[in-house]
C-alpha cells in the first residue's frame, strides 16, 4: 500500500479526482458583467438621404450607413443586453418596439433595422430639439438609454427667440446623441412619389429661416419690418439651408441642455467606444461558467500520469 | 447531429489524449529479461482497456474544456395555426375612448384596450408566426413574421407611446401583404387589421391590393374599434348624397374588402368586450392543420463529458491500488 501512495501517479489521479469533484460542487461563479439597454432613435428625415458617407468605395446615405453601423453593433453587444428601436421624424419620435434582448431576439432586431426607411416618416419637418425634447420625456422612465442618431438639420430653422427647453428632463434621462454626416456641406436629394431619384433639393425648395414669432432682431435693424405683417421684414431670406451638413456644434449644445453625452459616427469601432460609455451600462450579476478551471487542473494532472518517461530509465529497464 | 464547440482551439489539446500509447502509465518493476514472460491475453486486454480509458478521460477533459454542445434544432412539425401579421392603426383617434373622449380614470382608450387583448391574443398563439406592421400618415415596418413571442409583446407594447398622424389604410395593407413574401404557404395566412377609421383608397391601390391579396392568398380580418356616434361599416347612408368614399369611407372600404376574392370578415367593436369576442372568433375558426417549425434549445454536453471523464478517473485510481507491489 505504501508504495503505491509513494508513486506519483497515484498522487496525481487522486488530485485530479478531487479536482472533479470541485467542479461538480462549485460548477459556476457569480460575476459581474456589464450589459447595456439601448433605445435607438434613428432620424429618418430628408437630410439624412444626404450621400456623404462611403462605404466599400460607394457613395452611401447616412441612413444607410446608420442602418449597417447598428446592425454590426448588435453583434457584438453582449448577451443580456437589450436594444429598443425607435424613428423620429417631425417634432417627436414614436417607438417601434421596446428594447428586447439581443441574443434571443437578434434576426428580429436586425430586420427590423434593416428595414427602417425614409418613407417611414409620417411627417416632413425635422424639429430636432423638440424631437429631443419629446423622446426624452416618453423614455425617461423606461430606465433604457436614449440613443439619438442624427445629423443635426433643422428644418425650418429654429428662431433663437423661441428654444426648446430642457430643463424638465436633465438629469433624468440618461444616453447619447449621435451625430451622423460629414462635416462639408452636401445637396439633399430628392424623390418622387415612387421613390426614384429626381435630383437635389434646390434654393427655393426650402424655407431659409423661421418665420414663427417674432424676430428676434432689434426691429429697427429689420428692412421692411412692419410689426403685424411682415415681423421678419420684406427681404426674402437667402441661406444655404438645400445643403446638409452635421451640425456638431448644434448637437454638442443640445447635449450639454439635455444632460446627456456626444459623440459623432465614422465607423463601427468608434461607436461601439462610445457606447461602451460605463454611465450607460449596467453591471449585471451573470452565472458564469468555471469548470474549465478544475477541467484543465485535472487534465494536466492526467497527463503528467503519461507523460512519456525520459530516455535515461529505459536504457535499464 | 450537429454537434459543435465553443471554443475550437482548444479542441488541439485532443492531441494529448495519444500520450497513454507511448506510457502505460504504470510503475515498472525491474524483470531479468522479459521474453521469459510468457504472453497472455488476458493482460494485454486489460492494458488496452486501461489505455483507452485514460485516453477516454483526456479526450472527455478536453471535450469539456471546449464546451461540447448540441446546436439549437429546429424540428418540422405539423400542428395548427397560422401566419399573422398585425395591422395597428396609430393614428391619432386610437389614443381616445370608445366614447371618443380623452381616456379618464374609468375608460381606457381603444389603443389601451386593444393592446390588452391582443397581448393576451399572442400568447394564446402558440406555434404562430405573428408580424407587426404600423400605419399612420405612412407604414412602418415593425416586427417580421416570428415565433419568438417576446418580440411581439415588445412591439404590440410600444404602441403605448402617443399615436401619429392620419389613417392611410391602402399603404399599411400593402406593407402588412409584403410580410408574406417569401414566405412558405403553409396554414392560413391573415392580416388583422384594427383601426378606428378608415380612408378611402385610391384607384392605383385599388388594383395592387387586389391583386397582391390574390398572389399571397391572404385572409383579411378587421377589427373597426367604432367609436361612439361615428358612422361603422355596416351603415346604410340615409341620404342618396352621402353615398361615396369620401363621405362614408368605413363603408366603401369594407365593399372593397368583400369585392377582394379573399376571405374576409369585419367585426365591428364598441367596446372592449365586443373586441374581445372578435379575437376569440379568429382563435377559433384559424386553426388549420400547419408545417411549422418548433426549435429545440442547443444541448450541453459538456456535463456529460466531465462526468465520464471523472467515472473514468474513478477507474484509473482503483485499478491504481491493484498494481503489483514490490
Amino acid at each position: 500500500m505504501s508504495t503505491t501512495l509513494k508513486d506519483y501517479r497515484t498522487g496525481c489521479l487522486l488530485s485530479a479526482l478531487i479536482a472533479m469533484l470541485v467542479l461538480f460542487i462549485h460548477p459556476s461563479k457569480q460575476q459581474k458583467t456589464p450589459t447595456y439597454n439601448y433605445t435607438f432613435i434613428i432620424d429618418i428625415t430628408r437630410s439624412m438621404n444626404a450621400t456623404d458617407y462611403q462605404q466599400d468605395n460607394q457613395a452611401v446615405s447616412r441612413l444607410h450607413f446608420v442602418k449597417q453601423t447598428l446592425r454590426e453593433l448588435l453583434q457584438t453587444l453582449p448577451c443580456e443586453s437589450k436594444v429598443g428601436l425607435g424613428l423620429f421624424t417631425e417634432r417627436r419620435s414614436t417607438l417601434l418596439f421596446e428594447p428586447l434582448e439581443v441574443c434571443s431576439a437578434y434576426t428580429e432586431i436586425d430586420t427590423a433595422i434593416g428595414k427602417v426607411d425614409w418613407r417611414m416618416a409620417w411627417a416632413a419637418d425635422s424639429n430636432i430639439a423638440k424631437g429631443l425634447l419629446s423622446t426624452l420625456d416618453m423614455l425617461k422612465k423606461s430606465g433604457s438609454s436614449v440613443i439619438f442618431i442624427t445629423d443635426g438639420q433643422e428644418a425650418p430653422p429654429v428662431n433663437p427667440n423661441y428654444q426648446t427647453d430642457f430643463s424638465s428632463v436633465k438629469g433624468q434621462a440618461k444616453g447619447m446623441i449621435i451625430g451622423v454626416g460629414g462635416l462639408q456641406a452636401v445637396p439633399i436629394p430628392k424623390f418622387d412619389s415612387l421613390g426614384k431619384q429626381t435630383g437635389f433639393y434646390s434654393h427655393d425648395d426650402v424655407p431659409h429661416r423661421s418665420s414663427f414669432g417674432q424676430s428676434n432682431l432689434d426691429p429697427s435693424q429689420i428692412k421692411g419690418y412692419n410689426a403685424r405683417n411682415a415681423p421678419f421684414g420684406s427681404e426674402a431670406a437667402t441661406g444655404n439651408e438645400h445643403l446638409s451638413a452635421l451640425q456638431e456644434t448644434y448637437l454638442e449644445k443640445l447635449a450639454a441642455e439635455s444632460g446627456l453625452t456626444y459623440a459623432r459616427l465614422t465607423d463601427l469601432k468608434n461607436l461601439n467606444q462610445a457606447l461602451q460609455n460605463p454611465k450607460l451600462a449596467t453591471e449585471k450579476m451573470v452565472q458564469t461558467d468555471i469548470r474549465w478551471q478544475p477541467a484543465l487542473f485535472a487534465l494536466l494532472l492526467l497527463c503528467l500520469v503519461y507523460l512519456p518517461k525520459p530516455p535515461k530509465y529505459r536504457l535499464f529497464s | 447531429m450537429n454537434w459543435a464547440v465553443n471554443t475550437p482551439w482548444a479542441l488541439t489539446g485532443l492531441l494529448l489524449a495519444l500520450l497513454p500509447l507511448l506510457n502505460s502509465g504504470m510503475r515498472t518493476s525491474p524483470a531479468p529479461w522479459t521474453a521469459l514472460i510468457p504472453a497472455d491475453t488476458l493482460s494485454v486486454v486489460i492494458v488496452g482497456c486501461l489505455r483507452l480509458c485514460a485516453m477516454a478521460a483526456i479526450a472527455g477533459l478536453v471535450l469539456g474544456i471546449a464546451g461540447l454542445h448540441r446546436t439549437e434544432q429546429s424540428r418540422e412539425r405539423i400542428g395548427h395555426g397560422a401566419h399573422i401579421v398585425l395591422l395597428l392603426d396609430r393614428s391619432s383617434s386610437m389614443d381616445n375612448t370608445f366614447a371618443g373622449r380623452a381616456p379618464n380614470g374609468s375608460d381606457e382608450s381603444k389603443a389601451t384596450a386593444a393592446r390588452r387583448l391582443l397581448t393576451d391574443f399572442v400568447n394564446q398563439r402558440q406555434t404562430d408566426l405573428i408580424g407587426v406592421a404600423e400605419y399612420s400618415t405612412s407604414p412602418l415596418f415593425v416586427m417580421p413574421l416570428t415565433e419568438n413571442k417576446n418580440a411581439v409583446q415588445a412591439a404590440i407594447a410600444a404602441t403605448a407611446t402617443p399615436a401619429l398622424g392620419f389613417t392611410h389604410v391602402s399603404k399599411g395593407l400593402g406593407m402588412a401583404i409584403s410580410f408574406f413574401e417569401q414566405q412558405p404557404v403553409t396554414g392560413s395566412r391573415i392580416v388583422l387589421l384594427v383601426s378606428d377609421g378608415a380612408a378611402a383608397i385610391d384607384h392605383d391601390s385599388e388594383l395592387k391590393l387586389r391583386e397582391w391579396f390574390r398572389q399571397q392568398q391572404v385572409r383579411l380580418y378587421w377589427i373597426f374599434l367604432r367609436t361612439a356616434g361615428s358612422p361603422g361599416i355596416f351603415d346604410q347612408p340615409e341620404d342618396s348624397r352621402d353615398d361615396n368614399a369620401g363621405a362614408m369611407p368605413e363603408l366603401y372600404l369594407h365593399k372593397f374588402f368583400l369585392g377582394l376574392g379573399s376571405p374576409y370578415r369585419a367585426y365591428e367593436a364598441e367596446s372592449p368586450d365586443a373586441l374581445k369576442q372578435a379575437i376569440a372568433d379568429i382563435n377559433r375558426l384559424e386553426n388549420l392543420p400547419m408545417h411549422y417549425v418548433e426549435r429545440i434549445p442547443r444541448q450541453d454536453l459538456s456535463t456529460t463529458c466531465y462526468s465520464v471523464a471523472a467515472l473514468l478517473l474513478l477507474v484509473l485510481l482503483g485499478v491504481k491500488f491493484c498494481e503489483v507491489k514490490r
